[in-house]
């Protein structure tokens, strides 16, 4: 069929042959057909190669080069299908099944047969005229923006384009009275208002919520949220030597919350708030990289938390620093070096693939809350259900954080399954951050540090040699 | 309350307006002037007819449970004046075994004051006339705002003699942990008197101390949650406001908040998750929270924003939302606040946010507020506040219209706690005895100092308008939301417009208790 070859082709703009014959069916009116326009496209198959192809297996693609898009996207019909465009007044008219012998409408065809039978038919006109019901059928969207206006995109199904068509297209007439949400197909309005309200929140605390927005409210002044890192901040404090409030102004400007339970320094906010207002915040990625903006600190610094475990004596600090992003984002090159310094060989963190680096994650003991979060988010999805095997997850608590996040964690695996670029952004971000990390690194007292290597050279330097 | 009253005896040596006879009430006092001293002879002479009096009292009370409550009072003979013998003496019924009390117990005899005011009438009605100069009042249950009412005119007449009357029968009824009349009368008795007796600074910042010694981090956040769970009393101001600030701050990428609110940054942790989810880009957000303490509360409320601080940032991380928070803390009139200190940055788009807070400005600074706020140009400023016009004024006959005024807002909103708290509950107790230290404020302070003063949306809206402002109607999405959230409480809350001023409004029983608008500068 030619329109198997303008399915695949997104260049080519002209609508699909129908039919060679007449497309109208007996059912609906208009029915617009057109034919293909050959000399926009240039097959490398010719076209009978690409319909025997397609007939024999139903929905492969006849070959790459022509596939633009990907089947499983909505919208990508049968090739074989006839393709038919209806008006809105049809799309959207409810008796679509009419009796051709007084013109009597109705929804479903099988009432009207059930109709059909009462006007005592000979035998042969009773039977349903069985061509027409053979081929597949593809309904086009009537509104010319929309992408499935094009016979490439048409949906298979037409009771999926009618819904399609309100949906999109459509007044929304049907209201959710729990939660004031508008829906403009009524089937989706019903199967809204079942779990409507009856969605429950339960906050890392225990406690169990029926309404949102007090579930959020309570989440943010939680103490199980604020837990975690108080928890952290004492064992960390307990192990370390030199208690981080030594160096209360750059920790503070570094780092956020922890810091500010354990200081008792007034300054905290204000020094933080203008420390932010200095520089762009490490907290999250300098804007001119939007895509990471939109990454939760904490999802970036997994990938490279992992390899923290290797340096037992570093991690709680590291765990105390709320945005290791940034220091890792600003100094891979510094890990890579502690590799180096320890002895133990570890690919950048950044070559690990997802799954390797929640493996390793996984091994960590002591996590976090926000590294337990990411570890959610990195399960692509998985709302408040964290797989990874670590307890950790208890401390999330992202029922409905991690809706903000799990959606932008598949840019999150891109960016740092793929990533270089974002990361040089960061490294010249400030002399704090680099500071920062080399007086945390010093305090472990459990690494030496080497005087060149990964820290050696003071500045940025470090940071721009990845 | 007995203490009150001792302490009037002795400060009414001190006073010689507020009360005709410097009496220091020790029945046994033989301090007291030989005229008084008659008086209280005839006082324990008169007692037992008291006595019998106050057993006539359940003979015309109403069966209901409340006034045999009212009986045990009536049943501690205290007769504030009981010039004639009584007529009827029927026998005692019950036996009270408060010996009569000494007059000590509550300060005054009204017996020696009754000469002072020959030209009022009720100075000379024997005490049985006095209850049943209310006894309609008991029977339809308006006692505590009749009584309240006539202590108000009775201060703005300068009559001292039937305010006392007035007081002592309140004293006798009212308590903090009864019902709604009760607590009423408590509360604004406990205004009244320091009112009469110039102590209402004082009083206010006892108050004030007592309470903050309480204050801490835990307490406060469960008091917010709490009352945001069962009423919809400041959530209703939040949803409008963040919806009317997401509405303005759309396609922006760097929002600054300036927030001047008395629900300790309660309202932002939905905003934040909305900007989350809903935004594509996500977008930074600064908060700067004004908090306007007066010089002695620094302290606790400091510890308190700080916890609130380090929580918010945590919040904010957790939802991915590049976020930071910074608290001022302003001490006297908000608006002395100068917004152009506040560090804002070029690129930043600007909300500034009051809940509940204008109130608290000076009322003649009101319009130098808005202009300052005009002058900075904020992209939107949401504003919250109570609906009532509690101006309460200083004397005669403004103060009798203000004291109503605020007798029926206080009414209104100890109705709505009792309504939608449970029925023990610290909560609300704590919101009530805040509301206490509001009358004690509005009655017995000086209008200069008061922080309570609450005007109506018509007025706020037509100072705003004055100023170079004007209203941003809410979208129809924010109002489907506010009315959601109304759904989601009990019984009896609706949302409003008004014609004639922007905003909506929060109704509690078809009154509007809450009023939320939007305005940018012109």
């Amino acid at each position: 069929m030619m329109f198997s070859a303008s399915v695949y082709s997104s260049s080519n703009k002209t609508s699909t042959s129908l039919s060679d014959q007449d497309a109208a069916t007996s059912t609906v009116s208009p029915v617009i057909t057109s034919k293909i326009h050959h000399d926009q496209f240039t097959p490398s198959i010719t076209l009978s190669s690409i319909s025997s192809h397609v007939q024999e297996h139903d929905h492969l693609y006849p070959s790459p080069q022509k596939i633009k898009k990907k089947r499983n996207l909505p919208g990508n019909p049968d090739p074989d299908a006839e393709v038919i465009a209806l008006s809105p007044k049809t799309l959207m008219a409810t008796n679509r099944f009419v009796c051709e012998i007084c013109n009597k409408g109705f929804q479903r065809d099988q009432n009207l047969q059930l109709h059909r039978r009462g006007h005592n038919l000979p035998w042969k006109l009773k039977q349903r005229n069985n061509k027409d019901e053979v081929k597949k059928r593809a309904y086009v969207c009537p509104e010319p923006t929309c992408v499935h206006h094009h016979p490439s995109r048409a949906l298979g199904d037409l009771t999926g384009i009618k819904k399609h068509f309100c949906r999109k297209h459509g007044e929304k007439k049907w209201k959710c009275d729990k939660c004031s949400k508008i829906y403009a197909v009524q089937s989706d309005w019903k199967a809204h208002s079942k779990t409507c309200g009856t969605r429950e929140y339960r906050c890392d605390c225990g406690t169990l919520f029926s309404r949102k927005d007090s579930f959020i409210t309570h989440r943010a002044f939680c103490d199980a949220l604020a837990e975690e890192t108080a928890r952290l901040s004492a064992a960390a404090a307990a192990s370390i030597s030199i208690p981080n409030t030594h160096h209360p102004s750059i920790i503070n400007n570094v780092t956020n919350t922890p810091f500010n339970i354990q200081l008792s320094s007034q300054n905290s906010t204000t020094s933080l708030f203008h420390f932010n207002h200095n520089h762009p915040n490490p907290t999250w990625i300098p804007t001119q990289d939007p895509n990471p903006a939109r990454i939760k600190p904490e999802t970036i610094n997994h990938p490279h938390r992992p390899t923290h475990h290797l340096l037992p004596a570093i991690s709680l600090p590291y765990y105390q620093d709320p945005d290791p992003t940034r220091i890792i984002s600003r100094a891979p090159a510094t890990f890579h070096g502690l590799h180096v310094s320890t002895g133990v060989h570890q690919p950048p963190a950044h070559h690990l693939s997802a799954t390797a680096l929640l493996q390793k994650a996984a091994t960590v003991g002591h996590v976090v809350d926000h590294v337990g979060s990411t570890m959610s988010g990195l399960d692509m999805g998985e709302l408040g259900h964290v797989t990874s095997s670590v307890g950790y997850h208890q401390h999330v608590g992202l029922t409905s954080g991690s809706i903000a996040t799990w959606h932008k964690t598949d840019r999150l695996t891109r960016d740092f399954l793929g990533l270089t670029g974002d990361q040089e952004v960061d490294h010249h971000g400030g002399v704090e951050a680099n500071v920062n990390v080399r007086s945390m690194l010093t305090y472990t007292g459990g690494i030496e540090i080497p005087a060149d290597g990964g820290f050696g050279t003071s500045g940025s330097d470090a940071w721009g040699n990845c | 309350m007995d203490a009150l009253f001792r302490l009037v005896s002795h400060q009414k040596q001190h006073h010689s307006h507020s009360f005709n006879s410097t009496t220091t009430r020790t029945s046994n006092s033989s301090s007291s002037k030989s005229s008084h001293f008659i008086y209280n002879q005839d006082q324990d002479q008169d007692q037992e007819e008291c006595f019998n009096f106050f057993m006539d009292e359940e003979d015309f009370s109403s069966s209901s449970s409340r006034h045999h409550h009212h009986n045990q009072y009536y049943s501690s003979p205290q007769p504030p004046f009981h010039h004639q013998s009584s007529s009827n003496t029927p026998t005692p019924t019950t036996s009270t075994t408060t010996t009569p009390p000494p007059i000590s117990h509550y300060g005054f005899s009204s017996s020696d004051l009754q000469h002072s005011d020959p030209n009022i009438n009720y100075s000379y009605s024997p005490s049985r006339d006095v209850t049943m100069e209310y006894s309609n009042s008991f029977s339809n249950n308006t006692w505590a705002s009749d009584l309240l009412l006539d202590a108000a005119r009775a201060v703005a007449d300068k009559n001292s003699n039937r305010l006392q009357q007035l007081m002592w029968m309140l004293n006798e009824l009212s308590s903090p942990y009864g019902d709604t009349d009760q607590k009423l009368s408590s509360y604004f008795l406990q205004a009244l008197f320091s009112r009469m007796t110039e102590s209402g600074t004082r009083s206010y910042q006892t108050l004030s101390s007592a309470s903050e010694k309480m204050c801490s981090f835990e307490s406060t956040r469960k008091l917010a949650l709490k009352f945001q769970e069962v009423s919809p009393w400041t959530t209703f101001g939040h949803v409008a406001s963040n919806g009317a600030i997401m509405d303005a701050f759309d396609g922006e990428s760097k929002l600054h908040i300036i927030d001047v609110s008395n629900t300790f940054c309660t309202q932002w942790p939905t905003l934040l998750e909305a900007i989350a989810t809903r935004t594509d880009e996500t977008p930074h957000v600064a908060l700067t929270t004004v908090i306007v303490t007066r010089t002695d509360a620094v302290s606790a409320v400091q510890k308190v924003m700080r916890e609130i601080g380090n929580r918010m940032e945590k919040f904010a991380r957790l939802m991915g939302v590049p976020f930071k928070f910074n608290v001022i803390h302003h001490t006297g009139d908000l608006s002395n606040l100068n917004f152009n200190q506040l560090t804002i940055e070029n690129d930043e788009a600007v909300a500034v946010n009051f809940n509940g807070t204008l109130r608290t400005v000076n009322n003649r600074r009101r319009d130098y507020l808005f202009n300052t706020l005009r002058n900075f140009r904020p992209k939107i400023i949401t504003i919250v506040e109570e609906e009532a016009d509690l101006s309460i004024g200083t004397d005669g006959f403004e103060f009798v219209n203000g004291f109503q005024e605020c007798l029926r807002w206080f009414r209104i909103y100890f109705e709505a706690l009792d309504e939608n708290f449970p029925k023990t509950s610290n909560e609300r107790l704590m919101l009530e005895r805040a509301a206490g230290r509001a009358v004690m404020d509005l009655v017995a302070c000086s209008p200069e100092e008061s922080v309570e003063r609450r005007e109506t949306a018509a007025k706020w809206s037509s100072r705003l308008s004055g100023c170079g402002f004007r209203a941003v109607a809410y979208s129809d999405e924010v109002c489907d939301d506010v009315r959601a959230l109304l759904r989601r409480y009990r019984e009896g809350w609706g949302m409003s417009t008004a014609e004639t001023v922007a905003g909506i409004f929060l109704l509690w029983k078809e009154t509007p208790v809450v009023w939320a608008s939007a305005w940018k500068p012109v």
